[in-house]
């Protein structure tokens, strides 16, 4: 299967990172083609352009070679997995933004011409899995609503189509977390990898 | 009253702007003091740095280039967020500021040892937002809002517990009537008039 991995943090030596290449290398090893987008390491830019804006409704609205790059990995991409820390209960600037530039109509969507209805162009994508940091207690999370991932899990999968599965993998209460539960943590994102069908 | 007005629209002439507009010149008009900071115009960074994530639990001081922004915020009792909602949200511009200006030493402290985080912005009594949806709004709810939510809750609990949410949303804009737009821009500003 071809799996693209979106990763986003800042900081070379987090857990995050950790995390990534756990995600990746248990991939590989079972068998899947892994393409992997490090967001920070790529120095993306998740703003959408003036002209991107204007171009959005048009037959066109990929104006950017790395936004084409990109494109073209989450066309081809049989599952998503998207690696990143939760701040303010939703995605950091830096995801949110490759959401809006890459998945864009022609790319992820297109819009019926008379209902104006989105129908979904991601019909390829199996599984969806979102794997997050969070500060917070789980209970606390789930009190402010975990935002990122009903935008995953539920407004990324009106382009996939509602027959492709999500997986979500959190791991609270980071900051207060021992090794040992982090590396347990670990071991679940390699068990899950190892386990995509 | 102090009001800080956020807007975050990458093009100049959209109708996300025009509602900007709308809510400066009502605000001013009702004689409040009124900031404005324009993510776009001023070509405001979303990204959270390497450096930045270091100094998180560090002060405000240790973040210079972040001073204004963070002034504004700590200055302000009414916050107006003016935006288009994409992917359910804010856009990433908006989204960013969030994730840079809402600090450690402005929005926020962490008492020692634990993990959740103590709101320090009491005196902000009131959060606007004047927000855009491209799709209906049975289409938001079934995606479950994540964009309102994230103020209502997220950004809310570092206030104060007497601040109120005003939610100003138009639906369905991508099959929408120019007179459609006219309503809610009045909306808009009956709405503020009453500040």
């Amino acid at each position: 299967m071809r799996v693209l991995v979106v990763y986003s943090h800042p900081d070379d030596t987090s857990f995050n990172r950790a995390v990534a290449r756990a995600a990746v290398t248990s991939l590989t090893q079972a068998g899947h083609e892994v393409d992997l987008i490090d967001l920070y390491a790529e120095a993306y830019q998740p703003a959408m352009t003036t002209a991107e804006r204007r171009a959005y409704e048009t037959d066109s609205p990929v104006l950017d070679d790395v936004v084409a790059a990109h494109a073209r990995l989450v066309r081809r991409a049989e599952a998503l997995v998207f690696v990143y820390p939760t701040w303010w209960s939703t995605l950091p600037a830096m995801l949110k933004g490759w959401m809006e530039r890459t998945l864009v109509m022609g790319v992820a969507f297109e819009l019926d011409e008379r209902t104006r209805r989105v129908r979904p162009l991601l019909t390829g994508v199996r599984t969806i899995v979102g794997i997050s940091t969070y500060g917070s207690p789980r209970r606390y999370v789930s009190v402010v609503n975990d935002n990122g991932r009903r935008t995953l899990t539920r407004a990324l999968r009106g382009c996939t189509g509602w027959r492709t599965r999500t997986r979500w993998l959190g791991m609270y209460e980071l900051d207060t977390s021992t090794p040992a539960e982090r590396e347990a943590f670990l071991d679940r994102v390699r068990l899950t990898m190892k386990g995509l069908p | 009253m102090n009001v800080l007005i956020v807007a975050c629209h990458p093009v100049p002439d959209s109708y996300s702007a025009s509602l900007r507009d709308t809510a400066v010149s009502t605000l001013r008009a009702r004689g409040h003091e009124v900031r404005v900071c324009d993510l776009e115009a001023e070509g405001f960074d979303p990204v959270l740095t390497a450096e930045e994530r270091r100094l998180h639990l560090a002060a405000p001081s240790t973040k210079p280039h972040l001073k204004r922004y963070g002034d504004d915020l700590a200055w302000c009792h009414m916050l107006v967020l003016v935006y288009p909602t994409w992917w359910g949200g804010q856009p990433a511009r908006l989204k960013g500021w969030i994730d840079r200006v809402w600090m450690n030493g402005v929005a926020w402290e962490l008492p020692e040892g634990g993990n959740r985080l103590r709101g320090r912005l009491r005196s902000l009594r009131r959060i606007v937002v004047v927000t855009t949806h491209g799709s209906p709004k049975l289409v938001n709810a079934l995606q479950g809002e994540p964009g309102k939510r994230v103020v209502s809750r997220s950004l809310r609990l570092m206030c104060s517990p007497l601040t109120r949410v005003t939610w100003l949303a138009a639906y369905g804009l991508d099959s929408a009537t120019d007179d459609d737009r006219r309503r809610f821009s009045a909306r808009v500003e009956a709405r503020l008039r009453r500040y």
